[in-house]
């Protein structure tokens, strides 16, 4: 009985929900066989997959594919162990090496999944009661996990907003002596893109430290992929840079990067870090492959780009009411959970899938169809794409007060 | 009416009146209303109207409080606590 009372109010929304997408489960879509980077068998029907994450196309990349495989021959399927014991083989300290590298930084840390690589750092860095963490409200869970974990006074920030984190660090009393601002370069779920310079100004205006997320923009944004802090040229004054394996590098794990040797005492502190096996042999060698091919191909991410900008600007002739400017993450905002259900299902029946988000998973309470472009998206997937977001268009019009598609 | 009374009843109100609009049942506000339980509000929402009282009394209040905190009462001698704290 009593474990599982607090799931019910849940549960029945669920249900009620799924009533209204014809049964479907958006949260529990098996993809029955992969038919490349963009299309997926989903109850005996082929599908665009436009909700991913893989933004630069990669996951079918030949020489990462091939890497991979050899990974595993040499290697074997798994470490069976932590970074801090047997875990850490050659590949691990060279895609350590590699990143540190391309990043310009002096130091870096491979953890198992981008998820841990910001419980680790958080958690490790900052300790109760003398440390304080200030964090954008907008943040991914993973920030908020690595908050509770270290157990730190936890103080948010406006969204996107250096005037409310100058205020929230300067009420800070005396006693303080480690601070530490989190915030993101592109937000996972809007993606809207944070304002880096003005945020990391005023950060060490306080004395603070800063660790910039760039799960979903590394790859994406700046002249060399290095995210939003390169494109804004602020790429080294960020004290922690961390990121992911899953989104433009098609594997998993993540990792943080810094110029401050003491990241080095993570290794033996980090609890994320050590208590969990390493990534494997043939996530590693696909992950140091597919940087390999970022170093020097800058095609996926003008790809990337352009198919970003001609979904954008087909979604705002069709007068869907957007999240955010043009980037390869574009979300749709839509009246409310029951209809957002029903346009998911719509766009499944018109062979699209996209990712569904609703509260309190989005910021301001918001039901949202997220869509994320790829590098590996061809005309034919955004012609799908566009004609079954036409289509929806239709259908929300005809069927209800047309609030949602007012610009 | 003391003045710590009176204060009290201040930020109640104020409290109140950040609360009404997310109050979409029209449950009476008293010091015992439960914002989560009672008002069906998710937690996300809780922490963003919190971001409004923090702003208008010019104090911060951390995430690590507002998860202890489940009634407005609770909440408004949080308030005062953290007043007196950053005063």
């Amino acid at each position: 009985m009593g474990l599982f009372e607090k799931f019910e109010g849940t549960a029945t929304l669920y249900e009620a929900l799924k009533k209204t997408s014809a049964g479907r489960d958006p949260f529990g879509v098996s993809m029955d066989e992969m038919k490349g980077p963009t299309r997926a068998m989903v109850d005996g029907k082929e599908i665009v997959l436009a909700g991913t994450n893989n933004y630069l196309g990669l996951t079918y990349d030949h020489e990462a594919v091939e890497a991979a495989k050899d990974a595993v021959e040499a290697s074997g399927t798994g470490t069976t162990g932590s970074r801090f014991a047997n875990g850490t083989y050659a590949g691990h300290r060279q895609l350590e090496t590699d990143l540190a590298e391309f990043l310009g930084f002096k130091h870096c840390m491979v953890f198992s999944t981008g998820y841990q690589a910001n419980l680790g750092a958080i958690s490790a860095l900052v300790q109760p009661p003398d440390d304080v963490l200030l964090i954008d409200a907008d943040c991914h869970a993973c920030i908020y996990d690595g908050c509770q974990l270290s157990g730190a006074e936890t103080i948010r920030f406006r969204h996107n907003d250096p005037d409310s984190l100058d205020k929230r660090l300067s009420r800070l009393g005396s006693s303080v002596k480690g601070k530490l601002v989190c915030f993101e370069g592109m937000y996972s779920m809007f993606g809207d893109v944070a304002p880096v310079k003005e945020l990391i100004a005023v950060a060490h205006k306080h004395g603070a430290y800063v660790l910039l997320d760039e799960a979903h923009s590394f790859g994406v944004f700046g002249d060399g992929g290095r995210g939003v802090c390169e494109r804004d040229g602020v790429l080294d004054e960020v004290d922690f840079y961390t990121g992911t394996f899953s989104k433009s590098l098609a594997s998993i794990g993540g990792f943080v990067a810094s110029n401050h040797p003491e990241l080095e005492y993570l290794r033996f502190s980090s609890r994320p870090y050590m208590f969990t096996a390493s990534p494997s042999p043939a996530n590693v060698a696909a992950a140091s492959a597919a940087l390999a091919r970022l170093k020097r191909d800058d095609s996926m991410r003008h790809t990337l780009w352009e198919n970003a900008k001609r979904i954008h600007g087909a979604f705002h002739q069709l007068g869907y009411d957007l999240a955010a400017e043009a980037s390869p993450v574009i979300a749709v905002k839509l009246a409310d959970r029951e209809e957002a259900f029903k346009a998911w299902n719509f766009l499944m029946e018109n062979g699209v899938y996209v990712n569904l988000a609703i509260p309190p998973g989005t910021p301001n309470a918001t039901s949202i169809l997220r869509l994320s472009v790829s590098a590996a998206h061809t005309p034919d997937d955004l012609d799908i794409v566009v004609g079954a977001y036409t289509a929806l268009a239709e259908m929300l019009n005809g069927s209800a007060p047309a609030q949602n598609l007012q610009q | 009416m003391s003045g710590i009374q009176e204060d009290d009843d201040l930020v109640f109100r104020k409290i109140c009146s950040l609360i009404e609009p997310m109050n979409e049942k029209g449950v009476k506000l008293t010091r015992d209303t439960d914002l989560i339980a009672d008002l069906e509000v998710d937690s996300v929402a809780v922490l963003d109207m919190v971001m409004d009282i923090e702003d208008f009394y010019d104090i911060s209040i951390p995430v690590n409080t507002i998860s202890e905190t489940k009634t407005i009462g609770e909440l408004v001698d949080a308030i005062h606590e953290i007043k007196k704290e950053q005063a």
